[in-house]
């Protein structure tokens, strides 16, 4: 009987469209997906043919035999930015008699876990000089299941199983394929600050920089008894479950109370929320600079709240020359819950802990901002005192 | 408590305790006794019979079963049922489902100092009132409703009526005695009187008819099925002993400091919303220069814990429906927080407030 050992598989996406670029991607790639499942055991991760390969370090103690510690290493693979898909693969060596057998082997198997009628099978040669042609090995195949079992038969449109035959260095065969985030990998575009809040958006933007590649910081502005302690642990919390998207998280946690305080008090209720953004992303902006981020990243999408009319977004950049990026900038508040969902931080962010006390939030906050009147509402205000409060005393929590 | 403590500890440890009342052998036997000892011990407290106690795993369960027990298993009593606005959540929940399936219900609007309007009572009750169902002190304001009122204008105009009280907040506090009150049906709470949580009773006149929520093995008559807890039991019953023991002392004591706290909040331009009668172990006062969750996180700070209207409430952040029906303004309510005080309360604790308000305000006040 062939002999064969379970291997995973990972697809690339964008990434194989690289140029000269390309390698460093995929060194980035094979790392990144080397922290993800470091909890998992010890593997042995490399890069062949446009595909990365998981193959157990120490082959005597396979842990990719588990199926369900495999399905678990796959779930944590498929988050990782950067991969198209990831499949639980059986890899044997030998010549076309072998992959006759593994082929029905392979049948077999499935049959016992879930019955079925329609199969096909596709085949890729990377070995070239491997005798027969790609459609050849599919057919010759197809026709031995269908000799070892008749009550099955071959649908080449609409199977229900697809069997995928790989002839490479070795031979791999597989169904299922897990599909995962795509993107790149993270680390490969720098790193952004993420102005986290306990919402539903800004993890989704964290999400979806981190897509790009960037490494994400996040900043936060607590203002506690204002807001409550909770609504600190639930951005903890947020950063928790989006890090494993995007890797370790730096939180930075301001303490807000002071500055929100003497907002308050000495600047006009209706040019609050303005003055408090304004601030907001000074102190992201000395933070960012501090820890090497080349952007802020903001949950914002056009006309949401009265902030993020086009007016109030013109007068909350002109404070920084650092690019702020808003991935939900042009996005349905639908679509982002609906992300949320996906990526699990939905149930979190809706948690009745507010982020922002309704204390702070004017009854009629101006939505067509102009310039004139922000001079006038910071006219009273040492900015540079306020943003060099911000910066005292931040509290850093690294969250992986 | 630290009997209470001690009592778990002992019976959590002890080989006897480990009996299932239910069961035939001698340890079952003894957890048996146990049990209806507990069940004595809390009739005896409220002037009862030992078998019109059940016990419950809480007010909310008690409350539950009190009210769709009794309409449910007396259906030609009538459909109509009588409360106030100003009920607790456990209570308003229940009648709103009972209004869904087939049930009328009138609720009694209240005065300025949370006490129903008893012409509006007495024009409800009619021919086919089953149940009242009214709260002996109120949870967030303390207000006491005067049982007798309610119970001389039921025996006035419809006798077959029965009358349920949630005397969650009263129990241990002020004086209870269904039977002699003229009551049939009380919900009771154990981590109130200091017991622990996942603990209540309830108290069902003999001869009054209950269908009953929890059905199973038919233990505790049949009312209330699933096995007995000893120790929940037990620490339920030495806790409304020791309650009562001490209650009158309490009062005395919390008068004062009630008082005191109030006139300290009066100082740092507070309004007093409990009425000047209600209960001493709840006071309900807004400071306006805080939304009440500000100052309630600013007090933890100082390991003084108090709440925003109900505890159980407090998370669906909706301004109190208890204020709204004294007719206090809503930009009052929203900085409404209770604060509660138990017997082991002490005059230090007022100095303690007077301190941690001050600084609050210098440093939280908008």
């Amino acid at each position: 009987m062939t002999d064969y050992k379970y291997v995973i598989l990972v697809s690339m996406g964008e990434i194989t469209l690289k140029g000269l670029n390309r390698g460093r991607f995929e060194a980035r790639l094979t790392r990144n997906i080397k922290s993800a499942i470091s909890t998992f055991g010890r593997f042995h991760i490399f890069q062949r043919q446009s595909r990365i390969w998981i193959e157990d370090l120490y082959s005597e103690q396979p842990v990719l035999d588990d199926s369900e510690v495999a399905g678990q290493i796959m779930r944590a693979v498929s988050k990782v930015f950067g991969i198209v898909s990831v499949s639980l693969v059986r890899k044997f060596t030998g010549d076309m008699d072998n992959i006759r057998e593994m082929a029905i082997r392979f049948i077999e198997d499935r049959l016992k876990e879930q019955p079925f009628e329609s199969f096909k099978f596709e085949t890729k040669r990377g070995d070239k000089s491997f005798p027969l042609l790609s459609p050849e090995v599919s057919s010759e195949l197809g026709g031995k299941v269908l000799e070892r079992f008749p009550e099955l038969r071959v649908d080449v449109n609409a199977p229900e199983l697809v069997v995928f035959v790989e002839i490479r260095d070795a031979f791999y065969i597989y169904a299922d394929k897990i599909y995962a985030h795509r993107g790149l990998p993270v680390g490969s575009s720098g790193k952004g600050l993420l102005m986290l809040s306990g919402g539903i958006d800004s993890p989704v933007a964290g999400y979806m920089m981190a897509s790009r590649g960037m490494e994400i910081d996040a900043v936060y502005y607590h203002s506690f008894p204002y807001t409550s302690d909770q609504a600190k642990q639930k951005v903890v919390d947020l950063a928790k479950i989006i890090s494993q998207y995007c890797g370790p998280i730096h939180l930075n946690i301001v303490n807000f109370t002071e500055i929100q305080k003497h907002l308050y008090q000495n600047s006009p209720q209706d040019m609050l929320t303005i003055t408090m953004r304004r601030i907001m992303i000074r102190i992201a902006e000395k933070i960012a600079l501090q820890s090497h981020c080349k952007a802020i990243i903001t949950g914002e999408s056009l006309g949401q709240v009265a902030s993020q009319t086009i007016d109030a977004i013109s007068l909350t950049n002109e404070v920084t020359s650092m690019p702020i990026f808003r991935p939900l900038i042009g996005v349905d508040k639908d679509y982002a819950v609906q992300i949320a969902r996906e990526i699990g931080t939905f149930e979190t962010s809706i948690l009745p802990y507010e982020d922002c006390c309704t204390v702070f939030v004017a009854k009629h906050p101006q939505t067509k901002p102009q310039r004139k009147h922000m001079e006038h509402a910071e006219r009273f205000l040492d900015i540079d005192d306020l943003v060099s409060q911000g910066l005292e005393g931040i509290e850093r929590i690294l969250i992986e | 408590m630290p009997e209470i403590a001690q009592l778990i500890e002992t019976h959590l440890s002890s080989y006897c305790a480990f009996g299932n009342p239910g069961s035939l052998h001698r340890l079952g036997v003894s957890a048996m006794e146990s049990y209806s000892n507990s069940r004595r011990r809390v009739a005896s407290v409220l002037g009862a019979q030992s078998e019109e106690i059940i016990f419950t795993s809480g007010g909310t369960e008690s409350i539950n079963f009190a009210i769709r027990g009794y309409l449910e298993a007396n259906p030609r009593k009538g459909k109509h049922v009588i409360s106030t606005r100003t009920e607790h959540k456990a209570t308003l929940a229940v009648l709103d489902y009972l209004s869904n399936h087939g049930h009328e219900v009138t609720y009694i609007g209240v005065d300025s100092a949370g006490e129903p309007n008893w012409l509006e009572v007495e024009s409800a009750i009619r021919p086919d009132t089953a149940l009242l169902t009214f709260t002996h002190v109120n949870n967030e304001t303390g207000a006491i409703l005067p049982v007798s009122k309610l119970v001389d204008i039921r025996n006035r105009i419809n006798r077959s009526a029965v009358i349920h009280l949630d005397c969650v907040q009263s129990l241990g506090k002020l004086p209870l005695r269904p039977s002699k009150d003229g009551v049939e049906l009380v919900s009771m709470s154990g981590h109130k009187i200091h017991a622990v949580k996942g603990v209540g009773a309830i108290y069902i006149k003999s001869g009054i008819r209950m269908q009953p929520l929890i059905i199973g093995g038919g233990q505790q008559g049949g009312l209330r099925s699933g096995t007995e807890s000893t120790f929940l039991a037990e620490a339920f019953a030495l806790a409304l002993e020791k309650s009562y023991e001490q209650s009158d002392a309490a009062y005395l004591k919390l008068t004062h400091i009630h008082n005191d706290v109030s006139s300290v909040i009066q100082s740092f331009g507070g309004v007093i919303l409990s009425p000047e009668n209600g209960s001493k172990y709840i006071l309900n006062a807004a400071l306006p220069m805080f939304e009440a969750e500000t100052l309630l996180h600013a007090l933890e700070e100082h390991d003084i814990f108090i709440s925003t209207v109900s505890a159980c409430a407090s998370k669906n952040k909706k301004a109190s429906h208890v204020l709204a029906a004294m007719g206090i303004d809503k930009s009052l309510s929203r900085s409404a927080v209770r604060i509660s005080f138990s017997r082991f309360s002490q005059a230090e604790d007022i100095e303690q407030i007077n301190k941690a308000l001050g600084e609050a305000i210098k440093r939280y006040a908008l």
